[in-house]
């Protein structure tokens, strides 16, 4: 692919973007749009913790954690703070960034003594985690407290949500088809021979843990100045869960399949409303027959495309 | 005369607990030599290597390659300072192919940047399309070039030992240590395994240990043996001397009552 080519596309999907989200606001049934941006969101969720998940091979049980870190951080500028900057669109995209910054800084600072740990205990300390972020939260009065902090400025939209959810998708796939990448790999593959190849091991579980930090720092901003309104229960246990579910159902290591099981577990809730309180009883069935019909997940650990090549290419 | 290469070991102990699994255990590689180190089952062997890479820190003693004190090093930097290992029990990266295997162990000379990455500049592409070809050739030496694209974890049990030897090759090894690189294969691959061990030695002028219980094997190549048992070297020599060397005949025959 040429340089231009690149460009060019870039621009097509931007402005595709820039159209349908136009037209969401003009035309589309406000539910529906909720839910759109709803999958968006789950999309950089499911994305960034596919990377340690999948990827390097940890298990991540705190990913809400990170996520009400980025929300937390965001509003505290555009809504707290009284700077003029961040009341701007231009102000609050940067505050969303911002979030992301604070969320891959506690990534780093979690990161560095708890990844020694390994399988299980690792999950442990990360679901920890989580909690006291939680907790931390549901005790600061300035930031809302228990009762939530509403009158965000809901800046975040179709736009904004999918080009951040595109950015995830290509840094993602970019950084794991290179040299850094294979590193990662190799480390849920086997770290003892990971380590005698002269990877550092250690370095490149904190690597894949602050990357991933980071993009849930912006999936929480993102949503937050989407919703207007957040709370603390809004970034608990069950959506770690749900995040790891989307991981697990759509194949460990796989950016499409990542992709895929945030659709899912997003969508499929919302299309089986017409079963009313079954709704998450056949939710929860469906899960357990897809991980009996395929226990590797539905992509493996191969993306979509691969499917489509013949035989032995891949 | 090439002098890189050159690794000293000396006094290497540890303890387990109460048992002393290596204790006292010097050897000294020459540039480019070839040596075994050999001893019965449970004599220490794989333990000798899991110190010398860093896997345990030693109770006692000091590692010194090419003048550089490598003691108390993690296994990533002793791999960069340039000793390369094999696994007695494979430990290949299973899910990724058997080039993606050998790339890997470029990664450590850092061949661009996140940012080369991420934006898949010019450089990046120069410098993967040079490691793919480098590691290629490391395949072909190994005979493994037309399984570049399968997972290593598909290949037989054969291929898999020698994609071990490949990808240690691809870190450019000063010294090259390799844990029983022919358990398993059969006579006809291992008389091949043999000479592509010193073919190898020959052309990346690396300095090889190999643990071996395959005697024709070890006493084929080796210029130098160390012989080990209950973590103590019991004899150091010339393969014709190991071979009548009372004590070893006894490490591994018993005594005669």
């Amino acid at each position: 692919m040429t340089k231009w080519t690149f460009w060019v596309g870039t621009f097509v999907a931007v402005a595709a973007l820039w159209g349908i989200n136009y037209s969401l606001e003009e035309y589309a049934n406000p539910y529906i749009v909720r839910v759109i941006i709803n999958c968006g969101i789950a999309l950089i969720l499911g994305l960034s913790l596919n990377l340690v998940n999948g990827c390097a091979g940890q298990f991540s049980l705190g990913h809400a954690g990170f996520m009400g870190i980025g929300a937390y951080t965001s509003i505290l500028l555009t809504t707290l703070s009284n700077i003029d900057f961040f009341q701007s669109p231009m102000g609050i995209g940067w505050a969303v960034v911002a979030g992301g910054g604070a969320a891959a800084l506690a990534g780093y600072l979690v990161g560095l003594p708890s990844l020694r740990l390994r399988g299980d205990y690792l999950a442990i300390v990360t679901l920890g985690f989580g909690e006291i972020i939680r907790i931390f939260f549901l005790n600061m009065e300035f930031i809302g407290g228990a009762r939530g902090m509403p009158g965000i400025p809901r800046e975040s939209n179709f736009f904004w949500v999918y080009l951040w959810a595109a950015v995830t998708f290509i840094f993602m796939y970019r950084l794991i088809r290179s040299s850094t990448g294979r590193a990662i790999l190799s480390i849920r593959e086997n770290e003892i021979a990971a380590e005698a190849m002269g990877i550092d091991v250690a370095r490149y579980k904190v690597v894949a843990f602050v990357i991933s930090s980071f993009f849930a720092g912006i999936a929480g901003g993102l949503f937050a100045h989407y919703q207007g309104f957040i709370d603390p229960s809004t970034f608990n246990f069950n959506r770690s869960v749900e995040v790891v579910i989307m991981v697990v159902m759509g194949g460990m290591g796989s950016f499409t399949g990542a992709a895929l099981g945030a659709l899912l577990v997003t969508l499929l809730p919302e299309l089986l409303r017409v079963f009313a309180e079954y709704r998450m009883v056949i939710f929860s069935a469906s899960l357990v027959a897809v991980m009996l019909w395929r226990p590797m997940g539905i992509m493996g650990h191969k993306e979509i495309w691969h499917f489509f090549k013949k035989k032995g290419e891949a | 005369m090439n002098s890189v290469g050159h690794f000293k070991v000396q006094d290497l102990s540890i303890s387990f607990g109460g048992l002393k699994a290596v204790s006292k255990f010097n050897l000294e590689l020459k540039p480019m030599s070839l040596t075994g180190l050999i001893g019965p089952n449970g004599a220490g062997k794989t333990t000798v290597f899991n110190l010398v890479t860093g896997v345990y820190p030693p109770d006692n003693g000091t590692l010194d390659l090419d003048g550089s004190n490598l003691n108390g090093k993690e296994p990533c930097q002793i791999a960069k300072a340039g000793i390369a290992r094999t696994f007695q029990n494979i430990r290949l990266c299973g899910e990724m192919t058997v080039l993606e295997n050998v790339m890997l162990s470029y990664h450590m000379k850092k061949p661009y940047s996140l940012l080369d990455t991420l934006l898949r500049t010019p450089k990046f592409y120069a410098q993967e399309k040079k490691v793919t070809e480098e590691a290629m050739a490391l395949l072909k030496v190994m005979k493994l070039d037309s399984k570049a694209q399968s997972l290593s974890r598909s290949l037989s049990y054969g291929n898999q030992r020698r994609l071990e030897i490949a990808r240690a090759l691809g870190t450019s090894p000063r010294v090259l240590l390799l844990d029983e690189p022919a358990a398993g294969l059969n006579s006809q691959e291992k008389v091949e395994l043999m000479h592509t061990i010193a073919e190898i030695r020959d052309k990346f002028k690396v300095t090889v240990l190999l643990i071996e219980h395959d005697m024709k094997l070890v006493m084929g190549i080796c210029e130098r043996i160390t012989v080990l048992d209950h973590g103590e070297v019991i004899a150091e020599g010339l393969p014709k001397e190991i071979r009548e060397n009372k004590k070893v005949i006894e490490a591994y025959l018993g005594v005669s009552e």
